[in-house]
């Protein structure tokens, strides 16, 4: 039997070849990969998180939990999608209009992804009707911006009322963060959120969620 | 006294008339001065007669050639994306160093070839220095070994590489070593009397990986500086309170902090007599705030850290910044020591 702690470990201590290998072996047993992912990915990513938040974890050990759970994901994200398993959510995500540094963009996708939603990364520089068509198209309940400059942050504001010209803005919760964000310029704006970092980010998400299917 | 004795007097723990201030302007000098910024980073006199300007008008005791971080990106062939009106970004889906194998053939290129971006910031130095050079400390800027290791390799991919092939994360930041080295004996040549190092990305690593990676090449670019004649200004944006020790390790005059450590917390970390700029909240603070915000802040700062202090926000000064919330910053330096 494999020992699905390892799983666990392997997700935390960043060892992507593990964590695979462990994938391997328990889908080879006949484990439920839904039960892998909320049973261990999940809870190990969580543990991530909280390393992060309180300074014990740094962006590289981050980076590297989330390729170790990125790994085993790619054996798992066939057998989920025919099953037909629903993710926790879906999560569009990029960086606005006119800024290119992502590295923040990519811990929130990270640990949203390791928090059992759907993430759809649009990159870095994205233009308001890429969000417009990604939600759109893959019917996503979250849309999440991310602007490290003061002077991209107004992109912020023109993404969102583009989503209300388009008439998409009821349809999803808008969530932003970065460096110079704050959660009055959020307000000022009309997000539904404002997340300071990334395990910040999952516990808002999840709200999100859960207040839409209590 | 004039703003370069009082700098140089306050790194050399010499009285000093009153608190020396030196923000980080970039954008906000640009804006007062009715420029794009796009024409800043690109034209060394578009610069140079904007920090001139935004230094008189509020105070300060240096001016910088400080722009963006793509000069030497760029130099080396880097792909970088222009804006009409804020800062050119890396495009790090292109980094130069997107096979690891490249950094053995890399050549260090010429400060001082014609038309590169490395020259146009030697230039503006030089220009600056004519300008102001007797009354003003010049500042000349280059990027810290992990600042540029990322911006040759993209920040993402080094985060991995530090755990993934050390030697590899070593070789390239010896490279970054010399060649910022050769960039700022050019600058210093040029006329400038204070070279800053920006590290940014040594923000993200951690404790662990900062004293074992970063640290020893910062300290190696400190030195080479020093020996090229000019002191350091060390800035890393960013949380720095788990790194902060060693940045007060580094050997610079100047540990230039972000918002993020609180003084108080920067200054037990690094005793008297290490000279500390900063670091009140340059969005939520000094852009947001009011006038009394500004120097209550400033006040916490100053008794946190004094007397070996310098005023300044905690990194650039943001666009739309109230004139008065900056009157109220020179205020506050012209009435401490």
């Amino acid at each position: 039997m494999a020992d699905l702690q390892k799983l666990y470990d392997a997700v935390l201590n960043g060892d992507q070849k593990s964590a695979v290998s462990i994938t391997k072996e328990a889908l080879d047993e006949g484990c439920d990969p839904m039960e892998l992912i909320t049973k261990y990915m999940v809870p190990a990513m969580d543990e991530v998180g909280r390393r992060f938040e309180c300074e014990e974890y740094f962006v590289p050990e981050l980076l590297l939990s989330a390729r170790a759970m990125k790994g085993a994901l790619e054996l798992l994200r066939p057998l989920l999608a025919a099953s037909g398993a629903q993710p926790a959510g879906r999560v569009v995500i990029g960086t606005v209009k006119g800024d290119l540094h992502d590295i923040g963009k990519n811990l929130v996708a990270s640990m949203l992804e390791g928090g059992g939603f759907e993430v759809i990364d649009l990159g870095a520089d994205v233009a308001p009707e890429r969000f417009i068509e990604a939600v759109q198209e893959k019917k996503a309940d979250i849309v999440a911006l991310s602007a490290l400059l003061t002077v991209t942050m107004p992109a912020m504001r023109r993404t969102i009322e583009a989503f209300e010209k388009a008439g998409i803005r009821d349809r999803v919760k808008v969530m932003v963060g970065g460096a110079p964000v704050t959660p009055q310029f959020a307000r000022e704006i009309g997000a539904d959120g404002y997340g300071e970092n990334a395990t910040a980010a999952v516990a808002l998400a999840r709200q999100f969620v859960q207040a839409a299917h209590p | 006294m004039t703003g370069k004795e009082r700098i140089l007097r306050r790194i050399r723990h010499e009285p000093v008339d009153r608190l020396p201030l030196m923000p980080i302007t970039m954008m906000f000098a640009a804006d007062f001065a009715g420029v794009r910024y796009g024409d800043y980073a690109r034209d060394h006199p578009v610069l140079a007669k904007a920090q001139l300007a935004v230094a008189q008008r509020f105070g300060f005791d240096h001016v910088s050639a400080i722009s963006d971080p793509a000069r030497e990106t760029a130099d080396l062939g880097g792909a970088i994306e222009w804006f009409e009106d804020q800062p050119p970004a890396i495009i790090e889906s292109r980094a130069v160093l997107h096979e690891k194998s490249v950094l053995d053939r890399l050549p260090l290129p010429d400060p001082l070839r014609p038309g590169s971006r490395m020259k146009d910031r030697v230039d503006g130095v030089a220009l600056l220095a004519r300008e102001a050079g007797s009354e003003l400390l010049v500042e000349g800027w280059v990027e810290g070994p992990c600042a540029l290791g990322a911006d040759l390799r993209g920040l993402n991919t080094l985060m991995l590489d530090f755990i993934d092939d050390p030697p590899f994360v070593e070789a390239l930041f010896d490279y970054c070593v010399r060649l910022e080295t050769e960039f700022a004996r050019a600058q210093i040549d040029a006329g400038a009397g204070i070279i800053g190092i920006g590290d940014a990305a040594a923000s993200l690593v951690g404790p662990r990986i900062y004293e074992r990676f970063v640290l020893p090449f910062e300290k190696k670019l400190v030195a080479a500086i020093h020996e090229a004649g000019a002191p350091v200004r060390l800035h890393i944006c960013g949380n720095t309170r788990k790194i902060a020790r060693g940045m007060g390790e580094t050997g610079a005059e100047i540990v230039d902090l972000d918002f993020l450590t609180p003084m108080a917390e920067a200054r037990a970390a690094m005793p008297e007599p290490q000279v500390l700029l900063g670091n009140i909240d340059p969005v939520r603070v000094l852009r947001d705030s009011t006038p009394d915000g500004v120097a209550a802040a400033l006040e916490e700062c100053w008794r946190a850290a004094a007397p070996s202090y310098i005023a300044g926000p905690g990194c650039e000064v943001p666009r739309g910044t109230p004139h008065d919330n900056m009157d109220a910053m020179t205020r506050f330096a012209q009435s401490r020591q």
